[in-house]
């Protein structure tokens, strides 16, 4: 009796190592093929990326990579010479249209972050995180849409009003508008959990020492929190590098020529990845591999760069 | 004819409710000028409460309802015109745990005088280093002002945070368990400091710590529940207690 219970205790704890193994093999694979992925999707990139500059392309010619870096002319197509596909100045605009829709997303995502986190009513606030948390997840498109639809319409009727004949509204402007507008959301959520995240004591001692509510909000709070704000802004910049389909509708699509005029018509990396995709061969395929390349690069310098920042202002700051 | 006192004040029957939880009922003190002044009592008596009534810290709890009076010189601190942030100015607090500002130390002790608009960089300077000599605690950071106030020890942190409250010249000081969270050698030194700092400003403090209460204090308050059973003399109050329930919990027979 006591024999057959030691052997069915010894069965079931041997059963039960099993079990974990078979277990950690099957979360194993599932991490290695998901993990894999990022290689898979690098590796093909990187292969095709590369073919327009190693390649004479069935006889189009071979890519220069530093006139494909430099240059100022984009005209897709495979009757087109290869000298004519070159991204300098869509790099250029990319980082510009960047940083200026966050210049808006950022102020105002941050604001409206404080307000949801310290100063709204808490069922108010309640209702305010639920409204940026669906806005957060209305996909790209329908961001693209109401751009189209709404936005063009604004910044025509404005450059009309200042006596500006803009391309039916598409320009960087609109562009700027409908990045912000995606990414105000991201940018709230991330720096609301950070403020919120402040331990109290801090703000009460603030309030001790009669500092007002505002004083308290701005020169406590926001430092305190200005990591995980920073990262809101890190993953704010991410999405709007990223951002293809709603930018598409509203750029216009330059094909020659750097310009920084806001009603100008623009281009940026991701949309000339996106347009006229026809042939899925050939350089006018290959070529966007090329610019998904320098986008990943592009990305990733950012990413380094932003987060050698947040490890600086992460330290005390002293103002003398 | 009452007399009124800067730095010094007057609580007639204070109740406090947070929600339907009465708090505190029927308080009836003066707090005496320029001595310290320890708060005793089991965990949830009321004592801590009743201090943040002192310097309204309460008003940020919703639901928090005070009734009565708090005089303090000749100023009803619960009356429409009585201004909290100036209140705030006047009376300095310290927190149970250490909180200074992720800032650098100089910014710590700055910060209060800088939310009240003072701008000129020799005046803070000097109130400044003047504090942090004040809290003794210059030596230790006066080539590290600089740095971040996170850097210091916990005993450090609070007496920058007991620097930061007397760069305000405030008349009164609050201190709600300073040391209880500190080694017993952080907390000597600011025993000492609050032996030192009552030359010049009324502190109240409270604490869990009998003998501390005993070294440090000139008067006490016992509070159960909500409400003062004995105050007196700290010397009266520890020797010859009126009430049996003090003398149990000073003698450890409960709380």
């Amino acid at each position: 009796m006591i024999a057959e219970a030691k052997k069915l205790q010894f069965r079931s704890t041997s059963k039960g190592k099993i079990t974990d193994k078979i277990a950690k093999i099957i979360f194993m694979s599932a991490t290695i093929l998901s993990a894999s992925f990022i290689f898979v999707i690098a590796g093909i990139v990187l292969v095709r990326g590369v073919i327009p500059f190693t390649t004479d392309n069935l006889g189009v010619g071979r890519v220069s990579l530093f006139s494909f870096l430099t240059g100022d002319i984009w005209l897709i197509g495979e009757t087109f010479a290869s000298n004519l596909y070159s991204i300098g100045f869509i790099i250029i605009s990319t980082l510009f249209i960047t940083l200026l829709s966050l210049a808006i997303s950022f102020p105002v995502g941050v604001l409206t972050a404080l307000f949801i986190a310290k100063i709204a009513p808490k069922p108010l606030a309640k209702v305010l995180r639920t409204v940026i948390e669906t806005l957060a997840s209305i996909p790209s498109i329908v961001f693209g849409l109401f751009g189209a639809g709404v936005i063009l319409k604004l910044v025509y009727d404005f450059s009309a009003l200042i006596g500006y004949q803009s391309k039916g509204g598409n320009s960087i402007l609109s562009v700027v508008i409908v990045l912000a507008l995606m990414t105000i959301p991201t940018i709230t959520t991330i720096s609301e959990v950070a403020i919120r995240s402040v331990d109290k004591s801090i703000e009460q001692g603030s309030l001790a020492l009669g500092a007002s509510k505002t004083q308290t909000n701005f020169k406590v709070i926001l430092s305190s929190a200005k990591s995980g704000i920073f990262t809101a802004a890190i993953l704010g910049i991410g999405r709007s590098l990223g951002e293809a389909t709603a930018v598409s509708l509203v750029a216009g699509g330059r094909r020659a020529g750097i310009s920084f005029d806001l009603l100008d018509t623009t281009s940026t990396l991701t949309t000339i990845m996106l347009e006229g995709l026809k042939e899925t061969t050939g350089i006018d395929y290959d070529i966007r591999f090329s610019v998904g390349l320098v986008l990943m690069v592009v990305i990733l310098l950012t990413n380094l760069l932003l987060n050698s920042i947040k490890r600086r202002v992460g330290v005390v700051n002293v103002k003398e | 004819m009452k007399q009124f006192v800067e730095g010094a004040f007057s609580i007639e029957n204070l109740t406090l409710f947070y929600g339907n939880k009465l708090a505190l009922n029927d308080i009836n003190i003066d707090i005496h000028n320029k001595q310290v002044t320890a708060l005793i009592g089991p965990s949830g008596c009321g004592k801590s409460t009743f201090l943040r009534t002192l310097n309204r810290m309460n008003d940020l709890i919703p639901n928090c309802k005070v009734d009565g009076s708090i005089y303090y010189g000749e100023e009803n601190i619960y009356s429409q015109e009585s201004d909290v942030i100036d209140l705030r100015r006047r009376i300095g607090m310290v927190f149970q745990k250490p909180n200074p500002f992720p800032m650098s130390i100089y910014e710590n002790v700055a910060y209060g005088l800088k939310c009240q608009g003072i701008k000129d960089k020799n005046i803070l300077q000097a109130a400044v280093k003047k504090a942090l000599v004040d809290a003794a605690l210059y030596e230790e950071v006066k080539d590290r002002l600089k740095e971040s106030a996170l850097s210091l020890s916990g005993g450090q942190q609070q007496r920058l945070c007991i620097a930061r409250a007397i760069a305000m010249s405030p008349d009164v000081i609050l201190m709600d368990e300073p040391t209880s969270a500190l080694d017993p050698i952080a907390t000597a030194k600011i025993e000492e400091l609050i032996t030192e700092l009552k030359k010049d400003y009324t502190i109240i403090i409270v604490t869990h710590n009998m003998q501390q209460a005993l070294r440090i204090s000139d008067y006490t308050a016992f509070f159960l529940m909500g409400e003062i059973i004995e105050y007196g003399k700290t010397s009266e109050l520890f020797s010859h207690p009126k009430n049996p329930k003090t003398e149990d919990y000073i003698t450890g027979r409960f709380g």
